[in-house]
């Protein structure tokens, strides 16, 4: 009978101790698994969000590192000279400001306001019903406007719908007139928090609500590398043709994100990972011990019949694997559920984009999950395969004996 | 740039302005980094480019208040008089630069009263429609719900994972004495009694097994604050067992000791006594 | 021919009280062919003698050679090897694996000692029926009786064809009459060739045997 055989048996015969260990690697095993899933989950999520637009060039003003919103001045000439680049395919950009919904007899309802020089806003929101900045539908005297769902829904908004906003400007001792403006569309943002009110405009509509009176400047600009240039090629075109500005890849973006932003949950994720895996080898360790302590008469009556160490010991690692690995196995669907019910908590921090999750899976976690479990199942049972290879055969005999 | 309205603040600190560059106050950490000394002559501008670009004097260094919004980031600033800081930040073109803020923080004569700042906001807001004021609390606080939260979810799990753990371990103890007990009931002694015993046992167990985990929760919250606090340049505290969470732990604990200890010996004491004695 | 010799054996334990002989300057030889219980009260030394002779314990002064072999200059593997192969151990509390049937239980010493599949196969089926427990073979210890876990130890201990079987107590935890047949089973191995060393306080197996020695405080007499 093979070592692994014994294990087997050993596990079956003290069942309700087995299923027990199993159940409790797997809980704490998800929880571990959760902690790789949270180590790099917002990066990835971040990444993908971005490589998900329509751009792979953030373009910023002065000396900001890529998420600042360092204001670019003359933006309209700038953006043409950067899109007459060969390397570039398209160029946009965007301001925003804060303003409110404004209806008749209903108080006024908080929103951020975009102005896009794209109508299709470069990718940065997703259409889900209706057209873009360039539909028709309702008035088209008035600018156009796409506006996210939960404003659609929330202000039973539909395309072709009016909506009154009114620009809400720091730092000005007078209030600006409500603008009227078409519902052309309705969009996910996912930049944007959960259920914000988010309306996307053409700069003409950013202009008329602001009274016509608005300086060229741009909050974002953003730029398409062609695909026989790439996005470093582009972003050196830009750094060489305007030294004043700073352009950034996607790639650039990303790493920037994951050395600046939510480091907290990076730092959470390996301390959790650490203690959960010292968590799981005291207690696998603690059991094993406790089992193989029970179990001395047994160890020392096959140590007497001339079975070797080397399988004593090998039934015992066998035994840890089998608690751990069943765990470890079943802690993978048990972790993707508790990653679930963790990334929704989380996700309700206010601000936070509606398309970024916390719990992002790739197979490097599995590979790192599996190899946490294996040291865990090997350092777990070498004390008790100490204890079971070096207890002296006589005496043990003869306590067990007696006792 | 948001402005910070800290006139009264700054004015008191600094003094009465000397003659000579007006003066600042920089952070320990800016004070680090350029190493800078106190009475140094330093150079701000607007932008990079050097735009309105003015001369301090470095009067003083502080210590920034410990933001957990914050915490990763180097807290590399300064404070200056209002005036000096909307001459840095305007470009000059807002004819109303001299007199435009982005951010007043109002301290309420009652502000022990959350209710009062709600109250006084939606006032305010009502009142002027250019001005969109909230409690200070609002935001951080539903933040710091959020991090409660998942904080919570965490412990949740880890103590139904170690809840496993710790019957699996009382049912292999409940083994050991399988013939202990069967000669108890051989010998006329009722499961009652034997089961009171074991619940007895398992109270006094569990509950200096608590009291220890928080003492062990105590000690360990002095290095997890050490070590991130040395990591982050930063004086916030990151952990701390208040009486709350050691009592909530000390509740948590003592129950599922006394529980598993009990199911454990539920499982030995439904079987026959023959079954027990047996070997 | 000689299997195991045991030349001025001494064991001492170091104690907190003091340290305690509990063989002191035993000399014994045993042949093929022999049959040697070993009586005395509770305490002088029986067991730890048999360890000594069984290569399970070492010897504090004094030589145990087995099949010629000095057993103190063997490795813990050597010796292991030893116990495998030459010698057959039934020990009171019989200690059977729990969790594997009467015929694992069996199988498990041929299995370690290399036998290949149909051999042990063979071997096991033959030993059962030897015990006269084939009706038993699927049954885990949990499910036979002490006497029938003892046959199935003294089956285990008769595995690997050993050249000596020590026995430590076999009918301790017996009553009297399945004593009587364990006692039975012991003739019936001895009479097959295999030479018998059994510590007892049974007087009626010890009667048995053909050669009855006594232990006192830790030294071997001849009575």
């Amino acid at each position: 009978m093979t070592a692994f055989a014994l294990a087997w048996r050993t596990a079956r015969r003290y069942r309700a101790r087995a299923v027990l260990a199993v159940a409790g690697v797997a809980v704490i095993g998800a929880l571990n698994f959760d902690m790789l899933l949270l180590s790099r989950g917002l990066m990835l999520s971040f990444a993908d969000l971005v490589n998900s637009t329509g751009y792979d060039i953030r373009i910023s003003g002065g000396s900001g590192g890529p998420l600042s919103r360092q204001p670019i001045d003359n933006a309209t000439p700038t953006m043409k000279e950067i899109g007459a680049l060969p390397e570039i395919a398209a160029v946009a950009f965007m301001r925003t400001a804060t303003a409110a919904a404004i209806r008749p007899t209903r108080p006024p309802e908080g929103l951020e306001l975009i102005g896009s020089s794209d109508p299709a806003g470069l990718g940065i929101w997703k259409q889900v019903a209706g057209s873009t900045l360039d539909g028709a539908g309702g008035d088209v005297s008035l600018p156009p406007a796409v506006i996210s769902r939960p404003m659609a829904e929330r202000l039973n908004l539909t395309i072709g719908s009016t909506l009154g906003v009114r620009v809400r400007l720091a730092g000005e001792l007078s209030a600006m007139p409500a603008v009227s403006l078409r519902v052309t569309g309705v969009a996910d943002f996912p930049f944007e928090s959960q259920n914000a009110f988010v309306v996307a405009t053409t700069m003409e509509g950013f202009a008329r609500a602001h009274g016509g009176v608005l300086n060229d400047q741009a909050e974002f600009m953003f730029a398409r590398s062609r695909p026989s240039a790439g996005p470093d090629a582009a972003a050196a075109a830009i750094a060489k043709l305007r030294p004043d500005l700073r352009a950034f890849s996607n790639e650039q973006l990303v790493a920037n994100f994951a050395k600046n932003a939510f480091a907290y949950f990076r730092q959470i994720s390996v301390v959790l990972s650490t203690t959960t895996a010292a968590f799981s080898f005291l207690l696998v360790a603690t059991l094993l011990t406790v089992s193989v302590n029970q179990r001395l008469g047994e160890v020392a009556a096959l140590r007497a019949l001339g079975i070797a160490r080397r399988k004593i010991a090998a039934t015992l690692l066998w035994e840890s694997a089998l608690l751990v690995g069943l765990g470890g196995l079943f802690a993978l669907p048990l972790g993707q559920l508790l990653a679930m019910v963790l990334d929704r908590i989380l996700r309700r921090m206010p601000g936070l984009p509606a398309g970024l999750h916390f719990f992002v899976f790739e197979p490097q976690s599995l590979v790192l999950h599996a190899a946490v479990l294996a040291a865990t199942a090997v350092v777990a049972a070498i004390y008790p395969m100490w204890l079971a290879v070096k207890l002296p055969i006589a005496q043990t005999l003869r306590q067990e004996t007696v006792s | 740039m948001r402005v910070l309205a800290l006139i009264a603040v700054v004015a008191a600190t600094l003094g009465a302005a000397p003659a000579g560059p007006p003066d600042i106050l920089v952070s320990r950490q800016l004070l680090a980094r350029a190493h800078l000394a106190i009475g140094d002559v330093v150079t701000l501008a607007g932008d990079s480019s050097g735009a309105r670009a003015r001369r301090f004097r470095v009067a003083g260094v502080y210590e920034p208040t410990p933001d957990p919004m914050k915490f990763n980031v180097e807290r590399i600033e300064a404070r200056l008089h209002l005036d000096d800081l909307l001459s840095l930040a305007s470009d000059g073109t807002d004819p109303a630069w001299a007199d435009a803020i982005s951010v007043i923080n109002v301290n309420l004569k009652n502000s022990s009263d959350p209710a009062s700042a709600t109250a006084f906001s939606r006032s305010l807001s009502a009142r002027t429609p250019f001005i969109f004021a909230a409690p200070t609390r609002d935001q951080a606080s539903t933040t710091f719900l959020v991090i409660d939260r998942f904080h919570t979810a965490i412990a949740v799990v880890t103590v139904i994972g170690s809840t496993a753990f710790l019957l699996a371990l009382m049912v292999i103890r409940a083994e050991e004495r399988k013939e202990t007990v069967g000669v108890l009931r051989l010998i006329g002694i009722s499961s009652r009694t034997i089961m009171t015993e074991v619940i007895v046992e398992g109270l006094l167990v569990a509950i200096a097994g608590a009291v220890v985990g928080v003492l062990i929760a105590a000690g360990a919250q002095h290095f997890v604050n050490l070590i991130f606090q040395a990591r982050y340049d930063t004086t916030l505290v990151f952990m701390r067992v208040s009486r709350t969470i050691a009592m909530r732990s000390i509740v948590v604990a003592v129950p599922v000791g006394v529980v598993a200890g009990a199911v454990a010996s539920w499982t030995l004491l439904r079987r026959g006594t023959s079954a027990l004695v047996r070997r | 021919m000689t299997i195991v010799e045991a030349h001025a054996l001494t064991r001492v334990f170091p104690m907190s009280a003091g340290p305690v002989s509990a063989v002191r300057d035993a000399s014994l030889r045993v042949d093929r062919g022999d049959y040697v219980a070993i009586g005395g009260p509770s305490g002088c030394g029986k067991s730890t003698l048999l360890h000594l002779l069984g290569c399970v314990d070492t010897p504090t002064t004094g030589t145990v050679r087995f099949e010629g072999r000095d057993a103190g200059a063997l490795t813990d593997s050597e010796r292991g090897r030893i116990r495998l192969t030459r010698i057959g151990f039934v020990f009171q509390r019989f200690f059977l694996l729990p969790m594997l049937t009467a015929w694992e239980n069996i199988e498990l010493p041929q299995a370690e000692a290399g036998a290949p599949a149909a051999a042990r196969r063979e071997r096991t089926r033959a030993l059962l029926e030897y015990v006269e427990l084939s009706a038993r073979a699927d049954h885990l210890p949990s499910q036979l009786s002490g006497g029938e876990m003892q046959r199935v130890a003294v089956a285990r201990a008769l595995a690997n064809r050993p050249a000596l079987l020590l026995a430590d107590e076999p009918t301790g935890e017996l009553d009297e009459e399945t004593g009587e047949h364990i006692a039975a089973l012991f003739d019936r191995v001895h009479a097959d060739g295999t030479a018998i060393v059994l510590v007892t306080h049974n007087a009626a197996l010890a009667q048995r045997a053909k050669t009855r020695l006594v232990m006192r405080s830790g030294v071997l007499v001849t009575t």
